[in-house]
């Protein structure tokens, strides 16, 4: 085995090495699971079987039952002899309602009226409203964008932005709001451009195939292409099917019966794709307003760009032989076709030609007078030098006019489409992976062993058809794999661990899942109702099992230690998001505004992103919600970053919980953070009056969604009592004096500024206390 | 746990080797114990924890030459190539390798203007690039048959540090963090120090956690007195205001604890205030120079500008080391060569180029050498000195070289390395490693050996599959130790 490792390794030299299991370690894990499975080991994998209706079991406490998955639940309770935990009490419930449903914390207001709702169905009606809300598209999309390895940037060094690639975020959430239903929302992110070509919002839909990390910098594009589809296929077999396929790029898959071949044929799918960035979008206040940024650049500008243009242009064919020989061989064997008319290109030099023309551009091809400038470079061309010299000189002129240049927006948007050609490329498979080791030629066609159907593949007239077919496979309802997935990604949404817990890996070496009959009643039913994910939601939220406290207990904690039976509500740490913008949400200065343009929210000092993080000037970008705060790979927002927010490199398919010193410090100490809690108490100050005693309320309600209660009030009070204190001694050490107060208040002198500089205190602390961070 | 308490924990788990460990992720616990996030959330993810085997050292510097030096102008002498300088590369040369080698039909090799030299008992060879290093000959394992993969510096970066091409697995720091812990909890585990006014090029996916939990990242050091982001409490809080608002967080978090009892999660999100006040005093001491003596100073030549930037950094980062920091990885700056910013890369203007950065980094590397020895501390400290790949023998531009992943050289030194010694080599020109090469694979297995880890049961489950920082590869390379 060492020599074929090695051997691969040498071979896949200037090509991807493989991300696979550790075989030896792999084979180890396996034996349980298949020892287990031995029986019945001509039968398929649970999860390539397909999906079977359930009868609702039956159960002894039935009055327990609100909605079918209760019954699932409870039966394995009972014959587990576990009873289900109380309810939650109301404000417990609606503050974790609205934290799964929006990532906000529901406003005092919000919980109140919840609280005194005395009618029967007053838990439908918060669900409803909950499910109405665009907050509520806003928080499933964040979850969906993990899984869509979603950025506004490129990735690798250069990290470019990704002007359009915002379009699909909204696509997201804008999907989510309208319930579109998730067999369609399947079908436009893999091939929209094939299916409603007309529809710009099926074009953008793309962008989920789009948002692959890509490396401008490339000098191998005809690798380039294979590392490409490779991320889009990896990416598409995780997402919608929990399947492991990059296992089998390099070898046969090492534990579920996905040969290199398979893999290679669903890859062949992929094999026509191309990213097209400039679609022009429909006009709307955005694009408008960005056009109109950007002509008034342009004219200001227009002088030095036609002379930059001059220069160029007195060596432009030398520049972009220069350019040209940048280039690997095979890619420059591909691009000598340049020079063939567009007609006579081959399906694989498309390709290269059009990634090659889309990087290609002035300010790229002028580096050959910096580059020819200097005497013993190869091409040294004496005049050059000068050339380079007034040639930067007028960019340097020209830089400073970015102050007027639109950062954000776009009046385009980037998809991926075929070109117009129906002849894709061959596809083979590659030995060991390796990228320049192709052997047999495959056709797109499915796993085998998941299923013996065919792709019908009807080419379009202006795209292969190939993922039509492909889309048409996985949004099937009779794929054993999409509806279940999907889901199980719900339920853990909800539950913190899936039914399955690796949510991402049906395969073998996954996990099996906790309760199959219960994952094969929301799959059966979330089809037949349409595969509508707020029927689905709605469902989970109205089950009581999602009512139980989350106290734990110590019957469960002995009969079931890891909560797979959920006797007991799994309590949880706020995600990233939701702590940002909950902590907007308190403060009362979260932006509602949805969509559009991503925006730089503001970083700490010493970061040094330099160009990478310009902060957004209008100071209502700030206060946006988390999902519009620019995602660039290089560059993770740092409050969010702290609290394991999704990395944008791959598949992103579950939120780890760390506790970590960093974010003590972060939400302690970070500016912004600090900011927030001021307006926070300004806010108490504001909404409860005078009375220390209503204050603690006020702030508890928003906070908390509770009271204080009299112990804790004392407790607040003899700290406001103390601080002071401390806060004057300050003041009697310190030369010169300064507190923070409370911020947004009219009427500033009537308040001592000892006790509000310690009510500030207060609240900070207490915007940090696990009470806040956590939903119970 | 009190203050006190887990103190008195960490000094009897003696840096994790005196098996004080949860064994719930026990790295060394087989198989079945590979940890998941689902375990770590419930302890403290940066608990001390046990090695496979007795561990060489506790801390590994890795220092990264940003760039790729030519090691053929630092280490390799090659007599031959000064014979056939001026020729076109021989094809015989040339076997095998495939894919960009820009003019390399036509290149000529070249050599550039070096004197060689054998130093110490082992009679290693440097180049006059390199004087004070070359006093420290004795102390270092040479690899000469280095390999690696790809020809452009970011996607060789990530492989240098994470072992794929790709984004998205973790760096060997982050595996050195989940798999032993912190021996310091005052100070983060995993720390990348740099010597810029920004971050290095590629930034951060080079010291991600990847597919661990973030708590396993490393920590960008920023230049200056306070090193992490947002260490500094506000600005008109005073130390006793912020004192008591802790006090009063820990007595409310105390509450819920009251129907929570048993949650050792949220107990640890508790005590992660208290760690974190701790290292606001800790960070800042840890990275400053005004307590070190002017002789140390000198030793890392802080008192000339051309060595001081990168001496700074590497005092830092023996302080790091004192203070129980596991992996320290340093990234070396870029200088003002021919009126640009750059770094190692010399396709042109090499002997600009390798003057001044081996000037830069020579004094500093040979001082944290010699300090390191000095204060005991070099038997339990790994210094690593590698690169993305290194260069060509052939010249490009008529006074550069280009990229060469195919034979290179990088050395380590410390606690467990047969110092002195020198593994593999390239052929009679240095295009390419002859004989059993090393990838990067071989040297995160070494280092993690070192460090007491089998890279083979150093796993972690991510969504169902059993990984290891080595991939599917590794060897250790037993050549190279003690």
């Amino acid at each position: 085995m060492k020599k074929t490792v090695y051997l691969a390794v040498a071979l896949a030299f200037a090509a991807t090495i493989a991300v696979a299991a550790d075989e030896k370690v792999a084979t180890e894990v396996a034996k349980p699971a298949e020892a287990a499975s031995a029986t019945t080991s001509k039968a398929k994998l649970w999860s390539w079987q397909p999906v079977q209706a359930q009868a609702v079991p039956e159960v002894k406490q039935k009055s327990w039952v609100r909605t079918p998955v209760d019954a699932f639940i409870l039966s394995q309770l009972e014959a587990k002899n576990i009873k289900p935990s109380a309810e939650a009490d109301r404000a417990t419930f609606i503050r974790r309602a609205t934290l799964d449903a929006w990532g906000l914390i529901p406003t005092p207001e919000q919980v109140k009226e919840f609280v005194n709702d005395r009618s029967p169905n007053a838990y439908e009606k918060l669900v409803d409203r909950l499910l109405a809300s665009p907050k509520y598209g806003e928080r499933q999309a964040r979850r969906w964008l993990d899984l869509a390895r979603y950025a506004d940037s490129a990735g690798f060094t250069n990290d470019e932005t990704r002007n359009n690639l915002w379009r699909y975020r909204d696509y997201v959430v804008n999907s989510f709001n309208q319930d579109k239903p998730y067999n369609q929302f399947v079908k436009e992110q893999l091939a929209g451009d094939e299916i409603a070509p007309g529809n710009p919002e099926a074009l953008i839909a793309t962008g989920f195939l789009r948002g692959y990390p890509d490396d401008s910098n490339s000098r191998d594009l005809v690798q380039k292409k294979y590392q490409n589809t490779t991320d889009i296929t990896d990416t598409v077999g995780k997402v919608f099917l929990a399947q492991t396929v990059e296992c089998a790029r390099c070898h046969n898959h090492k534990y579920d019966k996905i040969s290199q071949k398979d893999y290679f044929s669903l890859q062949a799918f992929f094999a026509n794709v191309h990213a097209v960035d400039n679609i022009p979008a429909p006009k709307g206040d955005q694009e408008i307003a960005y056009e109109k940024a950007l002509a008034k650049w342009e004219e200001a500008t227009k002088d030095i760009r036609a002379k930059q243009k001059a220069i160029l242009d007195t060596a432009r064919a030398e520049a972009e032989q220069y350019n040209f020989e940048r280039f690997s061989k095979p890619t420059q064997e591909a691009l000598n076709k340049l020079r063939k008319p567009e007609s006579e290109w081959t399906a694989d030099e498309r390709w290269v030609n059009h990634r090659y023309l889309a990087n290609q551009n002035d300010a790229g091809l002028a580096a050959y007078f910096q580059d020819t400038s200097r005497e013993g470079a190869p091409g040294y061309k004496p005049e050059n030098a000068e050339k380079w010299k007034q040639y930067k000189a007028l960019a340097d002129e020209l830089k400073k006019f970015d102050k007027i240049k639109p950062e954000t927006g776009s009046d385009a948007i980037s998809a991926i489409t075929e070109l117009g050609h129906a002849d894709a490329p061959a596809t083979h498979v590659r030995f060991t992976g390796a990228f320049d080791h192709p052997l047999e030629e495959v056709q797109p066609a499915f796993p085998v062993s998941i299923t013996d159907e065919k792709p019908v593949i009807v080419p379009t007239g202006f795209s292969s058809g190939r993922r039509t077919a492909l889309a048409n496979w996985i949004a099937s309802e009779k794929n054993p794999l999409t509806a279940r997935v999907y889901v199980n990604r719900v339920w853990g949404y909800f539950f913190d661990n899936g039914i399955v817990e690796t949510v991402s890996d049906f395969g073998k070496a996954g996990s099996k899942p906790t309760n199959p009959e219960l994952l094969d009643y929301l799959a059966d039913n979330f089809v037949k109702q349409g595969w509508s994910v707020k029927k689905l939601q709605r469902e989970i939220l109205l089950s009581n099992v999602y009512r139980q406290a989350s106290l734990p207990r110590e019957d469960v904690a002995k009969a079931d230690p890891q909560n797979k039976l959920l006797a007991v509500f799994p309590r949880k740490r706020l995600e990233a998001e939701e702590i940002r913008d909950s902590l907007l949400v308190a403060s009362g200065q979260l932006e509602d505004k949805v969509g559009g343009p991503s925006v730089f929210a503001p970083v700490p000092n010493g970061l040094n992103a330099g160009n990478q993080w310009k902060v957004s000037k209008d100071q209502k970008d700030w206060n946006r919600r988390s999902i519009y705060v620019f995602t660039r790979r290089s560059v993770p927002y740092p409050l969010l970053q702290t609290f394991d927010m999704a990395s944008a490199q791959q598949v992103h398919s579950k939120r780890d919980v760390t506790t970590t010193p960093l974010q003590a410090l972060t939400l302690y100490n970070d500016d912004t953070v600090f900011s927030w809690s001021q307006a926070l108490a300004g806010r108490v100050i504001r909404e409860a009056g005078a009375d220390e005693s209503a204050q603690f309320d006020r702030l508890y309600q928003i906070l908390y969604a509770r009271n204080a209660d009299r112990e804790e009030k004392a407790l607040l009070k003899s700290f406001l009592d103390n601080q002071e204190k401390v806060i004057q001694q300050k003041a009697v050490e310190g030369g010169k004096f300064a507190v923070n107060v409370p911020t947004g208040l009219k009427d500033v002198k009537a308040i001592n500024p000892l006790r509000a500089a310690a009510f500030v205190d207060l609240v900070h602390t207490a915007a940090n206390s696990n009470d806040f961070s956590y939903r119970f | 746990m009190s203050n006190k308490s887990r103190r008195d924990f960490l000094v009897n788990s003696g840096l994790g080797l005196g098996g004080v460990a949860l064994s719930g992720f026990l790295p060394g616990g087989g198989f079945f114990s590979a940890a998941s996030a689902a375990d770590l959330a419930a302890a403290d993810p940066l608990a001390p924890k046990s090695p496979h085997f007795p561990a060489k050292v506790k801390t590994v510097i890795w220092l990264h030459m940003d760039g790729a030096p030519s090691t053929l102008d630092l280490y390799d002498y090659k007599p031959e190539l000064v014979k056939l300088a001026g020729q076109s590369i021989p094809d015989s040369f040339l076997k095998g390798i495939k894919g960009g080698i820009r003019g390399g039909d036509q290149a000529k090799l070249w050599v550039s203007k070096r004197e060689w030299k054998q130093h110490g008992e082992s009679g290693a060879w440097f180049s006059d690039l390199l004087p004070n290093l070359a006093q420290h000959a004795d102390k270092l394992a040479f690899i000469k048959s280095s390999v690696t993969v790809g020809a452009t510096h970011n996607i060789s970066i990530l492989k240098l540090n994470t072992g794929d091409l790709n984004p998205g697995r973790p760096s060997l720091g982050a595996w050195v963090s989940y798999a032993l812990g912190s021996a310091n909890p005052d100070l983060p585990s995993y720390v990348v120090l740099y010597n810029d006014k920004k971050e290095p090029t590629g930034g951060s996916i080079n010291w991600s956690s990847g597919f661990l939990p973030a708590v396993y990242q490393g920590a960008a050091f920023r230049p200056g007195e306070s090193p992490i982001l947002n260490l500094d409490r506000n600005g008109l809080t005073s130390s006793a205001e912020q004192q008591a608002s802790l006090d009063l967080l820990k007595r409310l978090n105390d509450r819920k604890l009251v129907q929570y009892s048993q949650d050792n999660e949220l107990k640890a999100r508790t005590r992660s205030y208290e760690l974190a006040s701790r290292m606001q005093v800790a960070a800042p001491e840890a990275v400053d120079l005004s307590k070190e003596t002017d002789a140390t100073k000198e030793l890392y030549g802080l008192n000339d500008d051309a060595t001081k930037g990168y001496g700074q950094v590497l005092l830092r980062a023996r302080r790091l080391a004192e203070r129980g920091v596991r992996f320290i990885q340093v990234v070396s700056g870029p200088l003002e060569i021919e009126g640009d910013s750059r770094n190692w890369d010399a396709h042109n203007n090499l002997e600009e180029n390798h003057g001044k950065h081996a000037r830069a980094v020579d004094k500093p590397i040979a001082g944290l050498l010699a300090d390191l020895k000095d204060r005991g501390l070099l038997d339990s400290t790994l210094v690593v000195w590698t690169s993305e790949f290194a260069r060509t023998p052939f010249g490009q531009s008529g006074n550069g070289r280009d990229h060469n992943p195919w034979g290179y050289t990088q050395w380590i030194a410390g606690g467990g390395v047969k110092a002195g010694t020198t593994f593999g080599a390239t052929d009679e020109i240095g295009m390419q490693a002859v004989g059993k090469t090393v990838d990067t694979y071989d040297l995160h297995a070494t280092v993690l050996q070192l460090l007491g880890l089998d890279h083979l049961k150093t796993t972690y489950l991510s969504n169902g599959r059993s990984e290891r920082p080595t991939v599917v590869y590794g060897e250790v390379i037993k050549e190279l130790l003690a």
